[in-house]
C-alpha cells in the first residue's frame, strides 16, 4: 500500500514535467499553424530548458534563487499530492505556496517591469483562486468529500452534475495557463506591453525551474479538469484534448485585457455561474 | 492548587497592576513586570496540566464585583459627561438602572454555583492571555522607552500604562474563567475601560476622538450584554454558565425563548470583536502605542467577543438564527479582507485583517458542526500569535524607520534583516500551509460547503487574503544584493518577537497534540461527536477531507531548505542590475536608468491599492448599511 503509493508519487513527479512540456511543444506547434506558421519542433521546450540549465547563474539577489526553488516545491508537491487522492482544497493551498514565492521572487527586485509583473500576478491569483475553490465546493457537494478518491467513486461523470462548474474552471485554467486575453502579467506573445512580466528578473537555471514549475502547474489544472469525467479514461481524454484547443483557440482570437475587465468578468462569471448550477443542484 | 492558580491568573494582575501604579522606578518595574509575566505563564501552563476545574471563591468576592460593577459604570458615566457624549450617557444610564433593578429585585438569593468554571476551551483562552498578553507587556518595556523619548513627556506616563496593560490581562482570565454572568459582565466592562484609558494613552486630539468612538461602541456592547444576561436569567432561572451549556440541547431548538438573549449576547460578542459595522473602533485604535493594539488585537478584547460567540454556540446549534450569524461573519470577512487589499499603512492592513480573521469565527460558530467549531478555536489560538507577531513586528519596523507605511518598508531586509525575516515569518504562518492558521481555515471553509452563500464568501475572502500578505512580504525583500548590516534592538523587543516567531511555528507542528488535547474535548464535550480522527501519521481525517501535516511539513520544510542553500550559494559575482529597458544606472545608491536627454532617473515603484475598487471610502458606507441590514435579518429573521 505504502510501496505502491511511493511508485505513484514517483511517477507523478517525474511523467509530470514530461507531459508538461510535450503539451507545452502541442500548443505551440498548433498556434503557429493557427498563425500559418510552421512552428517550432514538439520537443522544443525541452531544448529550451536544457539550454537555460547550461547557463551560468545570474540574479539582482539571493532571494529569487530562493524564490525559485520554493515555487518549483510547491507545484511538484501538489501533483503529488493530486496523484495520491489528496484534498482538493489542501493542494489548492500547496499550489498557492508555490505561486506566493514565485511573486516574492519577482517583488525582490527593484525592476519596474519585475514590479508591475508581480503586482499583476496577485491579481491574477486574486481572479483564479475563487473560482478554484468554488469548483472544488461543488465538486464536494456532489461527491460528499473534498477528497479525489471521492471522485473515483462517482457512478457517472460530474460534468452530468455541475456542467456550469466546468465553464468556471475553464476560466480558472485560462488564467494559470497565462493565455490571451488573462496573460496579463506574464505572456508567450511577443507583441504585449509587458511581457515577462513576472518572470522578468529570473534568468538561466531559475527560469528553467520556473518553466518546470508551470509545466506541473498546467499538469494539475488539467487534472482538476479531468476529474470532470473521471469514470473512463477515454472520456477523460477527450474531455483534456478538446478543453486544451479551446483554449489555443482562445488564446488566439482574443486580445489582452486590461486587470480591472478580468477581475470583474472573471468573479462575476464564476459566482453566477456557481449560483445557477448550485440552485439546479437543490432543485433536483 | 485550585485557588492558587485562580488566584495567579486572576486576581494577582489586578494586584500588581496597582502596584505598578505606585512603583515609579524604571527598573523596579522592569523586574516586576518580568516575574509576573513568569508567573502568568508558568500558573497558565499549570492550569494546562490541571484540566478541567470549577471554583468558588470566598462570598465576599461576590459583593466586591457587584461594587466594581457600579464603580465602573460611574467612570465611564463620568467619561460620558465629560466628553457630552449622549450615547455614552444614556447607555451607561440605562446599565446603571438595569443592574440596579436586577440586583436588587430579580436576583432573590446569593448564587449556590461556583463563581469560576473551565474547560479546556478556557484554558486554551488562559494560555492565549497570559502567554502571548505576557510576551506583549514585556515588549511594552523596550518600546514604550523609546516611545517616550520620541515625545519628550515631562513626567513619564508609563506607570499608568502597565497598570492599565497588566489589569487588562487579569480581567481576561477572568472572563474566560467566569461561571456566573455577572462576573463575566464585570470582567466585560473591564476590558471596555481598560481599552479606552489605553487607546486614549497619548492624549492627543485623535487619540481622544477614537478612544471616545471604542467606549460608544462598547458600552453598547455592554448594554446588550446586561440585559442579554438578565433575558438569559429570566429563560433559564440560573446565571452558571456550566449549567446553562449542559441543558444546551434542550434550549437550542428553533424559535426558543433562549434566542433573544443569543441575539443580545452575540450582538455584544460582535461589538467587541469589531465586526462590520462597529469596524471603526478598532482600525482607530491603531492610535495607541504598539503594545496596544498588539494587546487588543491578538489575546485580549478582540478575542473576548468570540470567544462568548463560540462559547454559547451549542445553545443556539441547528436554528435559523445559527444560520444568518454564519452569514454575517461570512460577510464581515469578505468585506474586512477587501478594505485591507485597499490599504498601505502596515498597521490598518493588520487591523481590517484581524476583524477579518474574527468574522471567520464567528462564521464558523454559526456554521455551528463540530467542524466548523474545531476550525473556530483553532483560529483563535494560531491566529492570536502569529497577529501578536506581526504587530509587534510593525511597531519595531515604525520605531527605527519612522513610517507605518507599508511603501516605505521596501527593501527592509537591507536596513532590519531579522526583524524583515520575523514579519516574513508572520505573514507566512498567516496563510500558507502547512501552518495552523491555513489548516483552520481549511476547515472552516470545508465546513462550509453546505452553505453555499456562506462558501462564496469564504472562498472571495480568502483569496483577497492572499493578495494583501503576498505583497506585503515581497516588497520587504526588495533590496540590492549584499549582506546587511546587523540589527541592534532592545533585548525586551527582541526576545518577544523570537519567541512569538518559534511559538508560531512549533504549535502548528503540535498541531495535531493541540487538536487532540484540546479542541477535540471541547468539541465532544458540547456535540457529543468530534469531526476530525486523528491518523497514525499525524494527519486530521474526517469524510470530508484529510488534512496532511507531518508529510507536508517535510517535504516543504526539505523543499525549503534546499533553496536556502542554493541561495547562500550564490556569489557577488552572479549578480546583475536590474532590469530597466535600458541602460541601467546608479542614481544616488538607487537602481535606476539613462533617460531622455540623457538625464539619470531613479526608478520608484509603487503597489497596486485600488482605491477605485476597495478603497474606505468607496466601500465603508456599503458595507454598513449591508451589515445593518443583516443584524436587523438576524434580531428578525432568526431570534423572534
Amino acid at each position: 500500500m505504502i510501496l505502491a503509493k511511493l511508485l505513484l508519487a514517483i511517477a507523478a513527479l517525474v511523467l509530470a514535467p514530461i507531459a508538461g512540456g510535450l503539451i507545452s511543444g502541442v500548443d505551440r506547434r498548433i498556434t503557429a499553424r493557427l498563425q500559418s506558421r510552421f512552428g517550432p519542433p514538439i520537443l522544443q521546450p525541452f531544448y529550451d530548458v536544457f539550454k537555460l540549465f547550461g547557463k551560468a547563474p545570474m540574479v539582482v539577489n539571493t532571494w529569487q534563487a530562493l524564490c525559485a526553488y520554493v515555487y518549483l516545491t510547491g507545484a511538484a508537491l501538489s501533483v503529488v499530492l493530486l496523484f495520491l487522492g489528496a484534498d482538493l482544497l489542501l493542494i489548492f493551498f500547496v499550489l498557492t505556496v508555490g505561486a506566493v514565492f514565485l511573486v516574492m521572487g519577482a517583488l525582490a527586485s527593484p525592476s519596474p517591469y519585475s514590479q508591475i509583473g508581480g503586482q499583476r500576478e496577485l491579481l491574477q491569483m486574486l481572479a483564479y483562486e475563487p473560482l478554484l475553490i468554488l469548483v472544488f465546493a461543488a465538486i464536494a457537494m456532489v461527491t460528499g468529500s473534498f477528497k479525489v478518491s471521492a471522485v473515483f467513486d462517482q457512478t457517472h461523470p460530474l460534468l452530468y452534475d455541475i456542467p456550469l462548474m466546468f465553464i468556471v474552471l475553464g476560466y480558472a485554467l485560462t488564467i494559470k495557463l497565462r493565455k490571451s486575453p488573462f496573460d496579463i502579467s506574464a505572456c508567450h506573445h511577443a507583441h504585449q506591453e509587458l511581457v515577462r512580466g513576472v518572470y522578468t528578473e529570473y534568468s538561466g537555471p531559475y527560469l528553467a525551474l520556473l518553466e518546470i514549475a508551470h509545466w506541473y502547474e498546467v499538469i494539475l489544472v488539467l487534472g482538476f479538469c479531468a476529474l470532470f469525467w473521471a469514470t473512463s479514461v477515454g472520456g477523460m481524454i477527450l474531455l483534456l484534448v478538446l478543453t486544451y484547443f479551446a483554449e489555443i483557440v482562445v488564446d488566439n482570437v482574443t486580445a489582452r485585457l486590461t486587470w480591472r475587465w478580468m477581475l470583474k468578468s472573471a468573479v462575476g462569471m464564476g459566482v453566477a455561474l456557481t449560483v445557477i448550477n448550485m440552485l439546479w443542484l437543490y432543485a433536483r | 492548587m485550585l485557588d492558587t492558580l485562580v488566584f495567579v491568573t486572576v486576581l494577582l494582575p489586578f494586584l500588581v497592576a496597582a502596584a505598578l501604579l505606585v512603583l515609579r522606578g524604571q527598573n523596579v518595574r522592569k523586574v516586576v513586570l518580568v516575574a509576573t509575566a513568569g508567573v502568568l505563564i508558568l500558573a497558565a501552563l499549570a492550569m494546562l496540566r490541571h484540566g478541567a476545574f470549577s471554583f468558588a471563591p470566598a462570598p465576599i468576592f461576590d459583593r466586591l464585583v457587584t461594587i466594581g460593577d457600579f464603580v465602573i459604570l460611574f467612570v465611564v458615566l463620568f467619561v460620558g459627561f465629560r466628553r457630552k457624549n449622549q450615547i455614552i450617557i444614556w447607555l451607561t444610564l440605562a446599565q446603571i438602572v438595569g443592574l440596579f433593578w436586577f440586583e436588587s429585585f430579580l436576583l432573590k438569593d446569593h448564587p449556590h454555583f461556583p463563581a469560576f468554571f473551565a474547560d479546556d476551551l478556557s484554558i486554551v483562552m488562559v494560555l492565549i492571555i497570559s502567554i502571548v498578553g505576557s510576551l506583549i507587556a514585556v515588549y511594552g518595556l523596550g518600546y514604550m522607552k523609546v516611545h517616550e523619548e520620541h515625545l519628550h513627556l515631562p513626567k513619564s506616563k508609563q506607570p499608568v500604562f502597565f497598570f492599565f496593560i497588566v489589569l487588562f490581562l487579569g480581567a481576561m482570565n477572568g472572563l474566560v474563567l467566569a461561571n456566573n454572568m455577572l462576573w463575566m459582565y464585570f470582567f466585560w466592562e473591564c476590558t471596555t475601560l481598560c481599552s479606552f484609558m489605553l487607546i486614549g494613552h497619548d492624549n492627543t486630539e485623535i487619540a481622544r476622538k477614537n478612544a471616545e468612538r471604542a467606549l460608544w461602541m462598547n458600552v453598547l456592547g455592554g448594554t446588550a450584554f446586561l440585559f442579554g444576561v438578565i433575558l438569559l436569567h429570566k429563560t433559564t432561572g440560573t446565571l452558571a454558565l456550566q449549567d446553562i451549556l449542559a441543558r444546551g440541547s434542550q434550549y437550542a431548538v428553533a424559535g426558543g425563548a433562549i434566542l433573544a438573549p443569543m441575539f443580545l449576547l452575540v450582538f455584544a460578542g460582535m461589538t467587541k470583536s469589531a465586526q462590520v459595522p462597529f469596524q471603526s473602533w478598532l482600525t482607530g485604535a491603531m492610535v495607541a502605542p504598539t503594545p496596544v493594539s498588539a494587546l487588543l488585537h491578538s489575546s485580549t478584547m478582540v478575542k473576548a467577543g468570540v470567544y462568548l460567540i463560540v462559547r454559547l454556540a451549542p445553545l443556539y446549534a441547528g436554528t435559523h438564527f445559527s444560520n444568518f450569524v454564519a452569514l454575517a461573519g461570512a460577510f464581515c470577512f469578505l468585506v474586512t479582507a477587501a478594505l485591507a487589499v485597499g490599504q498601505s499603512n502596515g498597521k490598518k492592513v493588520l487591523a481590517y485583517s484581524t476583524i477579518s480573521n474574527l468574522a471567520l469565527i464567528i462564521a464558523c460558530a454559526g456554521i455551528n458542526t463540530p467542524a466548523a467549531i474545531t476550525a473556530a478555536i483553532l483560529l483563535i489560538i494560531f491566529h492570536a500569535i502569529s497577529k501578536a507577531l506581526l504587530f509587534l513586528c510593525v511597531g519595531a519596523i515604525e520605531q527605527q524607520i519612522g513610517s507605518r507605511d507599508i511603501e516605505a518598508m521596501r527593501g527592509l531586509h537591507a536596513v532590519m534583516p531579522r526583524t524583515a525575516i520575523i514579519t516574513i515569518i508572520g505573514v507566512v504562518t498567516m496563510m500558507l500551509p502547512p501552518f495552523g492558521m491555513l489548516m483552520a481555515k481549511w476547515m472552516a471553509i470545508e465546513s462550509a460547503s453546505g452553505q453555499f452563500l456562506v462558501m462564496i464568501m469564504l472562498a472571495l475572502g480568502s483569496a483577497l487574503t492572499v493578495l494583501f500578505w503576498a505583497r506585503w512580504a515581497g516588497i520587504l525583500l526588495a533590496e540590492p544584493f549584499g549582506k546587511p548590516k546587523p540589527e541592534r534592538q532592545y533585548a525586551s523587543v527582541r526576545t518577544p518577537l523570537l519567541v512569538l516567531a518559534s511559538l508560531a511555528v512549533l504549535v502548528s507542528l503540535l498541531a495535531p497534540a493541540v487538536y487532540t488535547g484540546l479542541v477535540a474535548p471541547t468539541v465532544a464535550m458540547y456535540y457529543k461527536t468530534t469531526a476530525y480522527s486523528v491518523t497514525m501519521l499525524g494527519n486530521l481525517d474526517s469524510k470530508t477531507g484529510m488534512f496532511i501535516i507531518y508529510p507536508l511539513f517535510i517535504l516543504l520544510g526539505l523543499g525549503f531548505c534546499y533553496a536556502v542553500r542554493q541561495a547562500k550559494r550564490v556569489a557577488a559575482s552572479q549578480v546583475s542590475a536590474p532590469y530597466m529597458c535600458g541602460e541601467q544606472l546608479d542614481v544616488d545608491g538607487k537602481a535606476g536608468f539613462r533617460g531622455p536627454l540623457g538625464q539619470p532617473v531613479a526608478v520608484v515603484n509603487g503597489s497596486y491599492y485600488m482605491e477605485r475598487f476597495f478603497g474606505e471610502d468607496v466601500l465603508t458606507k456599503w458595507i454598513n448599511a449591508i451589515a445593518i441590514a443583516v443584524l436587523v435579518l438576524m434580531l428578525f429573521g432568526g431570534a423572534l
